[in-house]
């Protein structure tokens, strides 16, 4: 009984990323475009940036590569777009991850924050000048602001869980 | 210095190429992968569009799986919330019928004839096919609002119809693959819609803004001041020739808008209620003739150029009249002119008839005197001429205009 219950802890602790990334891109509720006109943010930014600063294998590479894909699909934009900038956004966690000798919540949020705009920026630039999107750049910003601030709590929540669920296996 | 860049380098390299814990692929492999596709994405081939239908077709129905718990607990919430509302409904209801049925009438009077007069320009059109589709995902996507139903190329679905939610306009299919395909919203930013502002009947372009409003462009506020009626209906142009003309979307509130600049027009449909949505295309009517209803056509249109031909002659001779009514006219007025003319040349001749005779008498008179002056005293009756005559009398007259010589008869 011990040993499953052990089995299930470590299933969730190890897999609980991608269910919810995946839960996250397929289900019709979209954090980024709520009934609120002022409020949105991107959750898998968040998910996949947290995931590969605190852990040396981060989500898995290939599962956040097909989750890019799922979503490209799901939310009609070029495919591939996605998985190039949730592979971009892995990069800058690796590389925050290896340059730190202390981790620090506030270091990790602001460089967070420069990496959601630069990569908010290929996708518009590329969506503009490649597929003549036309893009509510205000309705973007509020995005980016709230993915910025709310990855503050959900930093902490994440963190909570991991403790509850696996707190012996991390 | 130097070994600070070294540890940047090492650390980007760490970060691009190192491969963690039971992964297969390091990142700068997957990115390349990841730009591969976007590249491939921006070519037609053959075998590139059917893996990516095949790609997208599975992705749609996970995404419905996925969706169902969420779908189902959303379900009876609305439906719980619905019971509480059935009583205000109810009422609603029954008032917006009583409505209703007393327009129905009239609106169907309007439709036929506008129908009449829409096959008069030309403009009539008629659903050529029409299928209705399941909506499987209504993924809320930042960058565009569209919908995925249940069917697709198997089922005649093509790119460029439109989707109605009952007879609303809610999109047009952008996307289709074999047993899906993707509707852009009309509530999306990149969606554009020809559309006329009835009864004030100016066209405008529309675009989306948010899920339940669009927004018209070109278009001042200030335009749509309408005095008798506060509200104003958005329906499709037809210009362009991607929607049907006639096609209700939303409606305007002047209220909210005489201040602004935008124009926002209302939607009638809710786009994030959607479950079921028909989607059709249309052709112009075609009006199909066989034998027989070519004879009777024939015979018609003989008909018709005599009745034509009678028309013009009809015509003609109606200008006729015209013309000689006023050649009637003119002659009687000419005709009144001269009767005016000899009247007046009559009193004329008259009155020198009279002159002429008055200058005879005056004539004879001075012609008198001076003969009077003459001979007078060879006739005037004096004493010692008591055979001759008295002053004034006929005689004494006639005897000086004999210059006195007595005629005694």
């Amino acid at each position: 009984m011990v040993s499953v219950n052990i089995t299930i802890k470590s299933f969730l602790a190890r897999n609980t990323p991608v269910i919810l990334l995946f839960t996250s891109i397929l289900n019709e509720i979209d954090f980024n475009n709520t009934e609120l006109k002022y409020f949105s943010f991107n959750f898998s930014y968040i998910l996949i940036f947290y995931y590969n600063v605190k852990r040396e294998n981060g989500i898995g590479y290939t599962f956040i590569f097909i989750a890019g894909l799922f979503n490209d699909v799901v939310n009609g934009l070029p495919m591939g777009l996605s998985s190039l900038c949730y592979l971009l956004l892995c990069v800058a966690a690796s590389y925050l991850r290896n340059i730190t000798l202390r981790p620090s919540l506030i270091k990790d949020w602001i460089f967070f924050l420069i990496t959601i705009f630069i990569l908010n920026f290929i996708t518009f630039t590329y969506l503009i000048l490649f597929f003549n999107y036309e893009i509510n750049y205000f309705d973007q910003l509020i995005n980016i602001l709230f993915t910025f601030l709310l990855y503050f709590i959900f930093s902490y929540i994440f963190g909570v869980y991991d403790n509850i669920i696996s707190g012996k296996f991390y | 210095m130097e070994s600070s860049r070294d540890d940047f380098i090492i650390a980007v390299r760490s970060a691009f190429l190192k491969k963690g814990y039971q992964q297969k692929f390091s990142l700068f492999s997957l990115i390349l992968f990841s730009i591969f596709i976007l590249t491939l994405g921006n070519f037609n081939f053959k075998i590139i569009e059917f893996n990516r239908t095949v790609i997208k077709e599975i992705i749609y129905y996970s995404s419905f799986i996925v969706s169902v718990p969420e779908n189902i607990v959303e379900k009876y919430f609305n439906k719980t919330s619905n019971h509480f509302r059935y009583y205000d409904d109810y009422e609603r209801v029954k008032n917006d019928l009583q409505k209703l049925k007393n327009k129905d009438l009239s609106k169907k009077i309007i439709t036929f004839e506008n129908i009449e007069l829409k096959k008069l320009i030309d403009d009539y059109f008629v659903e050529d096919s029409q299928a209705y589709a399941k909506v499987l995902i209504d993924k809320k996507s930042p960058f565009l609002r569209s919908i995925i139903i249940n069917k697709g190329s198997k089922n005649g679905v093509k790119t460029g119809m439109i989707v109605y939610d009952d007879i609303y306009l809610i999109g047009r299919i952008v996307e289709v693959n074999f047993l899906s395909s993707r509707v852009l919203l009309i509530s999306d930013i990149n969606s554009k819609v020809p559309v006329t502002i009835q009864p004030l009947n100016i066209e405008a372009i529309m675009s989306g803004i948010e899920k339940k409003q669009g927004q018209l462009e070109y278009i001042q506020g200030d335009k749509l001041i309408n005095k008798d009626k506060e509200e104003l209906i958005v329906v499709t142009s037809g210009s362009g020739g991607v929607f049907k003309s006639g096609i209700p979307i939303g409606k305007i509130s002047l209220t909210k808008n005489l201040n602004n600049n935008k124009v926002i027009v209302e939607f009638y449909r809710d786009f994030s209620q959607l479950k079921y949505v028909k989607i059709s295309s249309h052709t112009k009517e075609n009006i199909n003739i066989d034998q027989s209803n070519k004879k009777n056509f024939r015979e018609n249109s003989d008909q018709m150029l005599k009745l034509n031909e009678q028309v013009s002659n009809i015509n003609v001779l109606k200008k006729q009249k015209v013309i000689n009514e006023e050649i009637r006219v003119k002659l009687e007025l000419e005709n009144k002119r001269l009767k005016n003319n000899l009247i007046t040349t009559e009193k004329e001749l008259i009155e020198k008839d009279k002159q002429i005779k008055k200058d005879i008498l005056k004539t004879k008179n001075i012609e008198f005197l001076e003969l009077n002056l003459l001979h007078g005293h060879k006739c005037r009756k004096s004493f010692f001429k008591s055979s001759l005559y008295k002053v004034g009398t006929d005689e004494y007259r006639a005897c000086v205009l004999n210059k006195g010589s007595i005629n005694r008869n």
